[in-house]
């Protein structure tokens, strides 16, 4: 592995992406990798309405992982067990464009549903998303969700151009889910 | 009603009412993992704050810099609340006070004012920081 770790990361910087994190996520973690993209985006002088965007996808993307995973690191605390939600975030550039992406395992009895939603916002234009946005505001989230079940509407709304999406099996149980989004 | 004030963090907002001139504000940043279980406390002082208290009017000021998609729906509800007070010949104004140079805070608040029939709710933007 050691030897292969520039590799790795010069992978990741052929595909232009300059932030990159695998691992148990928490609300914590998001704070400060919010800090750093802030602080890399200052020194690119994007404008404070970009900023905000990246930072808007950045946040849905993570808590979605720290919600939805289904990939978990269980540990001791103080005699309790707590789990962490696994899954990856990258953001990078792209022309003019910055992007940002994110992954995570998840059954693969949820996938059909999940592909259904993302593939149903995707088909909608600026103005249906817009008041599918409001519709779902209102009237709260399924069963399924533990938000407000508007992430991926959001995600879907910030996006240039149409929310780029897969679902890769793995095994009998889980596959593996990214979604990526360009600012 | 007594003041009320609810110590920002990094990723909740300063809430705070001050009875001396009827005011309240969110200020800050809004992206909790539950932003239900955030704003519920101070949903149930609203709540109090309108059944016991005989004001005539209520300024509200919104200044958030950031908020989450959980927390847009709790600030609709938040919202709702607003509206059935002023319903109730409450005079309320609401002011949603954006950087001129955020254009998604200034198109939150366009959303949030089209989804608003009985309460004023303006505008404000503020220089950039």
């Amino acid at each position: 592995m050691l030897d292969d770790l520039y590799g790795v990361t010069s992978d990741l910087g052929n595909e232009g992406i300059f932030f990159c994190l695998s691992g148990p996520m928490s609300q914590e973690l998001l704070v400060e990798i919010g800090g750093a993209i802030k602080n890399k985006m200052l020194m690119d002088e994007a404008s404070k309405s970009t900023m905000s965007q990246v930072f808007s996808i950045i946040v849905e993307m993570v808590q979605n992982i720290i919600f939805y995973s289904d990939e978990k690191l269980e540990y001791e605390q103080l005699g309790e067990t707590s789990s962490c939600n696994v899954g990856l975030i990258a953001v990078g550039e792209e022309k003019d464009s910055y992007f940002v992406m994110s992954g995570n395992m998840i059954k693969n009895e949820k996938v059909n549903r999940l592909k259904n939603r993302i593939e149903k916002l995707v088909a909608m234009s600026k103005d249906e998303l817009k008041k599918f946005y409001k519709e779902q505001r209102r009237a709260g989230p399924d069963e399924y969700s533990k938000g407000a079940g508007l992430g991926y509407i959001e995600m879907a709304r910030k996006t240039s151009r149409p929310l780029g999406f897969e679902f890769r099996e793995i095994d009998e149980n889980m596959s593996f889910f990214s979604i990526i989004t360009y600012v | 009603m007594k003041d009320i004030h609810v110590k920002e963090t990094k990723y909740t907002p300063e809430i705070i009412y001050t009875a001396a001139d009827n005011t309240m504000s969110i200020k800050g940043k809004s992206y909790p993992e539950n932003a239900d279980e955030f704003y519920a406390p101070v949903f149930e002082w609203l709540e109090k704050f309108f059944k016991e208290d005989n004001e005539l009017h209520l300024t509200v000021n919104i200044e958030l810099v950031y908020f989450n998609s959980s927390s847009s729906k709790a600030l609709l509800n938040f919202l709702d609340m607003l509206e059935d007070a002023g319903d109730n010949d409450m005079k309320i104004v609401v002011n949603w006070i954006y950087d001129e140079e955020d254009d998604n805070m200034l198109e939150y608040g366009e959303e949030f004012k089209e989804d608003i029939d009985s309460i004023e709710f303006l505008l404000v933007p503020i220089e950039s920081a």
